[in-house]
Formats: structure tokens, C-alpha cells, sequence
């Protein structure tokens, strides 16, 4: 049996460069020069491990702004097949509901689709919503934090969730939606071929007239996520301190030092 | 950087940095030491597609001009100048093959150099420029041609399969044939012995009545001397980009090192004398990577580049050098001790005066075309 995956991805800043909107108190993430969230890559690497393994096809869905080609780009670079954007100023300002209802209409509107495959979180937000999100607008069972995924594609799969201090381990079946952790594999590099081919792939936008969405639920009007405050980390110098003298000596300055930071 | 980069070699880019950094930084000492590669990291550059960076995508590679691969050759030498140098020799006789062949051995080769390493081979034990000074020689019977001779001084010589060799055809003409290393009568020779670039090997090759079909000719009978010229001219915008590498690797443990090393209480970063060094190295940095993108650019625009790649391995090789020595002077002992990372680029850096053409024939050259040049505008 061939698999039809969906890997939802999201383009996150760089980690140093954050810039918020004082209204909104959103990301601002046009201009920005933005990389692939890491653990989408083990996303991605997951999804091409089952194609590699049972055939099928991998489509990378994800939504922002027009400059989000380049993180779909080097999806496809890393193997990918295709690549759909969600790219309109009515999904704008969207919180981790909205995101989810969006990516379950789009990937509806995709027909039979077998496994989404999204990253645990995303390293700007960190709420690992999106996943479990998308998973009940779809109503499909989802399985969170795994890492480890094997089994049989139409008989039943085998997730291992590695949780704080336990693993679980779920058997389900297909359709579902998983979450992956970076312990399940090592994301494969792009490679000059796939670089060069992706640029000659059509990357498709899709905005709300191509899908079928409630115009209320979507973008800042189908956000019920209210943001209070939240403020770009300050940039400080690391402080550095020089022990002198002695072994000993330094050794002795270090516990104060230590101490009085409340490290002992 | 001076140019501006398409999308995909930016991607091409972010990509190298990601590999080199992950892959081939941890193992900069260790290939010096051990005088090699290891196995695993060449089975990783050769899934990762690193060898068919240039070659068509019609012949399964990546069809990347040579913008990006020097960009990548530079991408490499900031963290192994070894790995760049190897790539060097690889790419350049890769790119004679695709100019110079039949399509038929195009067909047969061109995807075999997306897993097996080409060399070009050109200096015998009794010289290198004046090739036509040459012996190895190939002499035609019926349709056959069969090979005699020995040549030296290859890059990659050993660890590359495939050989680019320009042999005697007759007294006075000098031609390019492609040799198999699976080819009765073909033999690896020693390994010199090189103070620097130690993951490259470079050694002889010796050629016993090899008997090689019509098709296995490169270009034309004759045509040898242009397609070694094409080949050192290729090399040096490569030679270019592995000596902006360097410079920006002492660059970096320059830096670093004085950042956190401390004179009466403050980093050595505020010495003139200090600066002066870093200075000095962030200039032949530039300048470098100035001439090599020029370089490129001007290839890929289809103009004549000779000059400008020639300058730049020219005056990259001497920079380079001196870069190190500076990065070993800002580290003090410590910069003249083995433990430390410096030492090895200025044996690394000074390969980039002899490989490719010396030095001293490299100034011949550029000083030609520059008198030229001002004849021909009075």
C-alpha cells in the first residue's frame, strides 16, 4: 500500500532576531529571515522513512507569508514531493485554533490523505497545540511526542511517546495525526540535486477561496487566544568572570560565586 | 560577499554550512593527523551529492555553475582545506569531461563522477609546466590507442578512480585522453609525502600499454595543452576560494582567542598590535573572496576570466599564508604548538604556491596578459 502524508511545517525566526507586534502582540514574520523549524526536519525525515518504506507521496503543507516558499523549498530539497502555502491576509494573525482549523480544511480538501506528520512544537511559540489541534478538526486519533513509529502501514501502526519520566506505547490505525521528537531520527541534509529540482516545482497557494472555511474562524476574528504581554528576549553580553590567582584560590571564589547565584 | 547569490545557491549554501559544520569541523585535526579520510565521511559526501554539484542534471548531478561551487569549495576550506582541495581536483577534470568528451563517453562517465573521484594529471617526475617537455605518450594502432608513461604530483592521485592525462601524441602535440583506474595496465604509485593539506592525497599513476578506444580522447589530437590551460584555469578560481577559507579560519581562531585571552586585566582585543593582525587578516580575507567570486562571475558571464582567477590564486596563496601566520603570532606559543589549530593551516595554506602552477609562474602569466593588454589600447 502507498501512503499519502502530509507534513505540516512552519517557518519560526531566528532565534536572536525577534520582533513582536505592540498590538497585536503577534510575531512579526514578514521581512524576517526565518529558517524550517527543527523538529519539522524530523517531521520530514519521518514521513520520507514510510514513503522510503511503503511508497506513496509527501506533501509539505504549511501557512505564512509569501516568504515561506524557501522553508517549503527546502522540504521538497530534502525529498519532498510537493508543497501547498496558505498564504492569505485573512489567515493573518491566526493563534494555534485558527492555524489548526486552516491545515484540517487543507487537508481535507487533499481527499485520502493517511498520516499527518507535524514536529512536537514549534521552537517560537512552544505550545505544541497545533498537532492535537488539527487531529480534532479532522477527528482522527492523534499520538503526541513520538519517537519511534513502526508497524505496518494498513495493519497497524506502533507509536512510542517518550514522555518526562515514561514511554507509552500506542498501537493505532491509520488516518492519524502524529507529533515527532527529535529522538526519532536524523533529519537527511537536502541535497544539490533536490535544490536544484525544487526550484522547478510549483509551489501551490491556496488562500480561503480555495478552501472551504468559515470566514469566523479563521485569522485574528477565529483567535480566541488572548495575549497579554509578551516581550522579545533582551539581548545581554554574557558576563564573564575571571577567577585569578591560585588553583585553590579560584576554586574558592568559584563556590562564593556559586553561591551566592544560588547554584549550590 | 559580492555577489548576490540565486535562491537555490543560497539554499546550496545554508546546506554546506550545515554539513561542514556538523560533519567535516570536528574533523579537521583528526584528517591532518591521521593523514585521511574517514571512509564514513566520504560515503556521507557521496549520498549528500557533493560530487555531481557541477555535473548536468541530465547526468544525474546537480548541474551548479561555478559560482556555487566555489562558493562551496569555500564553504568547506573555512573548516577542512583538505576537503576543499579534494573537491578542487574533482570538479576541475569533471569539467573537461563535459567539454571536451564525445557524448558517448559523456553517457558512460558523467554519471560515474557522481560517486567516483576524477583527477587531472599532468606533471611528470621530470616536470610540471613544460609539458611539452613531456614523455608518457600515447600512440595510435588500427583504431586503438595505447598508453605508455608515468605521471606525478596528481591531485587526488589514489583516492580519484577516473583520470583526465595528457599524454604525447606526437613530438610536438600534446592531447587528453580518460583513463580508468579498472583498465589493464593502470597502476597507482606512492603517495607523496606533503607537509600540508594532509587528508589529499597526491601521487603517481603509471600507465602500461593501457589500450583505450578512439572515444576515450578528450577534445581533439592537439588539444591537450589547451585543456590542461582550461583545467589550471578552473583550478585557480577553486585555489582562490580554498585560500579565502583558510584566511577566514585563522580569521575566526584569531578572534576567538583573543577575545577570552587576558593582559592586566583586559582581552587582547584592545592591543593595537593585536589588531593590526586581525586587521591585516580580515583584508586578505576579502580581497581574496573578491577575486575568486570575480572570477566566477566572469565565467559564468562567458568573458575571459584567466586573468582575474590567476590573481586570485595568485595573491589568495600568498595572503592565506601569511593570514595563518598572523593567527599563529596572535595566539603566541600557544599559536606554535601542535595542540592548538593554527599550525596546520600555514602548512595547509602553503600548498596554494606550488598546486595548480607556482607561484612564479603565476606572476609570468598575469604579467603577460597585463603588458599585453596596455599594447594592444596604445
Amino acid at each position: 500500500m502507498s501512503l499519502k502524508i502530509v507534513v505540516c511545517i512552519k517557518q519560526v525566526p531566528v532565534s536572536n532576531n525577534l520582533k513582536i507586534d505592540p498590538i497585536t502582540k503577534n510575531l512579526i514574520r514578514s521581512g524576517e529571515s526565518g529558517v524550517m523549524n527543527p523538529y519539522d526536519k524530523n517531521a520530514i525525515e519521518a514521513a520520507l522513512r514510510l514513503k522510503d518504506e511503503w511508497g506513496g507521496e509527501v506533501i509539505l503543507l504549511s501557512m505564512g507569508p509569501a516568504d515561506f516558499e524557501m522553508t517549503l523549498r527546502q522540504g521538497m530539497a530534502m525529498g519532498c514531493d510537493d508543497a501547498i502555502l496558505l498564504s492569505s491576509r485573512k489567515f493573518g494573525g491566526a493563534d494555534t485554533l485558527a492555524t489548526g482549523y486552516v491545515l484540517a480544511q487543507a487537508i481535507k480538501k487533499l481527499g485520502k490523505v493517511d498520516l499527518v506528520l507535524l514536529g512536537r512544537q514549534s521552537v517560537d511559540a512552544d505550545t505544541s497545540q497545533v498537532g492535537p489541534i488539527v487531529s480534532e478538526f479532522l477527528g482522527w486519533p492523534q499520538i503526541t511526542f513520538v519517537s519511534e513509529l513502526t508497524g505496518h502501514a494498513k495493519k497497524g501502526m506502533t507509536a512510542t511517546r517518550l514522555l518526562e519520566n515514561m514511554q507509552q506505547k500506542i498501537e493505532f490505525q491509520l488516518p492519524a495525526v502524529v507529533t515527532v521528537r527529535s529522538e526519532m531520527n536524523e533529519p537527511r541534509y537536502p541535497t544539490p540535486r533536490n535544490i536544484q529540482q525544487s526550484y522547478k516545482k510549483n509551489i501551490r497557494i491556496w488562500d480561503e477561496n480555495s478552501l472551504s472555511v468559515d470566514p469566523n474562524r479563521i485569522g485574528l476574528k477565529g483567535s480566541p487566544t488572548v495575549v497579554r504581554s509578551v516581550w522579545a528576549p533582551i539581548k545581554e553580553a554574557k558576563h564573564t568572570i575571571y577567577l585569578k590567582g591560585t588553583p585553590d584560590e579560584a576554586v574558592r571564589e568559584l563556590l562564593i560565586q556559586m553561591r551566592a547565584s544560588n547554584l549550590l | 560577499m559580492s555577489i548576490e547569490l540565486t535562491q537555490s545557491q543560497v539554499m546550496l549554501h545554508q546546506m554546506v554550512v550545515d554539513f561542514t559544520d556538523k560533519e567535516v569541523k570536528p574533523l579537521d585535526r583528526l584528517i591532518d593527523k591521521e593523514r585521511n579520510y574517514p571512509a564514513e565521511l566520504w560515503d556521507k559526501m557521496i549520498d549528500n551529492g557533493f560530487l555531481g554539484l557541477t555535473i548536468p542534471e541530465e547526468y544525474g548531478g546537480a548541474g551548479f555553475d561555478v559560482i556555487a561551487s566555489s562558493q562551496t569549495i569555500y564553504d568547506f576550506a573555512v573548516r577542512n582545506a583538505s576537503m576543499a582541495f579534494t573537491l578542487e581536483g574533482h570538479y576541475k577534470s569533471v569539467d573537461q569531461v563535459l567539454n571536451y568528451a564525445t557524448d558517448e563517453l559523456k553517457e558512460k562517465y558523467l554519471p560515474q563522477a557522481n560517486h567516483r573521484i576524477f583527477g587531472f594529471s599532468s606533471t611528470e617526475p621530470q616536470g610540471g609546466s613544460n609539458v611539452m617537455g613531456h614523455t608518457a605518450k600515447a600512440v595510435k594502432e588500427d583504431d586503438k590507442w595505447i598508453l605508455n608513461g608515468n605521471k606525478t604530483m596528481i591531485t587526488n592521485g589514489g583516492l580519484a578512480q577516473v583520470y583526465c592525462v595528457l599524454l604525447k601524441t606526437s613530438p610536438t602535440e600534446l592531447s587528453c585522453f580518460l583513463v580508468d583506474e579498472d583498465m589493464p595496465g593502470f597502476k597507482h604509485g606512492k603517495r607523496e609525502k606533503f607537509i600540508g593539506m594532509n587528508g589529499t592525497p597526491v601521487g603517481e599513476i603509471f600507465m602500461e600499454n593501457i589500450v583505450v578506444s578512439e572515444d576515450h580522447l578528450l577534445g581533439k589530437i592537439g588539444q591537450g595543452v589547451e585543456i590542461g590551460d582550461n583545467a589550471h584555469y578552473d583550478a585557480r578560481i577553486s585555489m582562490g576560494a580554498i585560500a579565502a577559507g583558510i584566511t577566514e579560519h585563522a580569521l575566526t581562531i584569531a578572534v576567538d582567542y583573543a577575545k577570552q585571552r587576558e593582559v592586566k586585566g583586559a582581552p587582547i582585543t584592545q592591543l593595537y598590535s593585536i589588531q593590526e593582525k586581525i586587521t591585516e587578516i580580515a583584508i586578505a580575507k576579502e580581497n581574496t573572496q573578491l577575486l575568486y567570486q570575480e572570477a566566477a562571475r566572469l565565467k559564468v558571464a562567458g568573458k575571459s576570466y584567466a586573468k582575474v582567477a590567476t590573481m586570485a590564486k595568485s595573491y589568495g596563496s600568498r595572503a592565506s599564508y601569511a593570514a595563518a601566520d598572523h593567527a599563529l603570532q596572535v595566539l603566541g606559543g600557544y599559536g606554535y604548538s601542535q595542540e592548538y589549530p593554527v599550525e596546520h593551516l600555514i602548512r595547509d595554506a602553503r600548498a596554494l604556491q606550488l598546486a595548480e602552477g607556482s607561484l612564479e609562474k603565476m606572476m609570468i602569466e598575469i604579467a603577460k596578459e597585463v603588458i599585453d593588454e596596455r599594447e594592444e589600447s596604445i
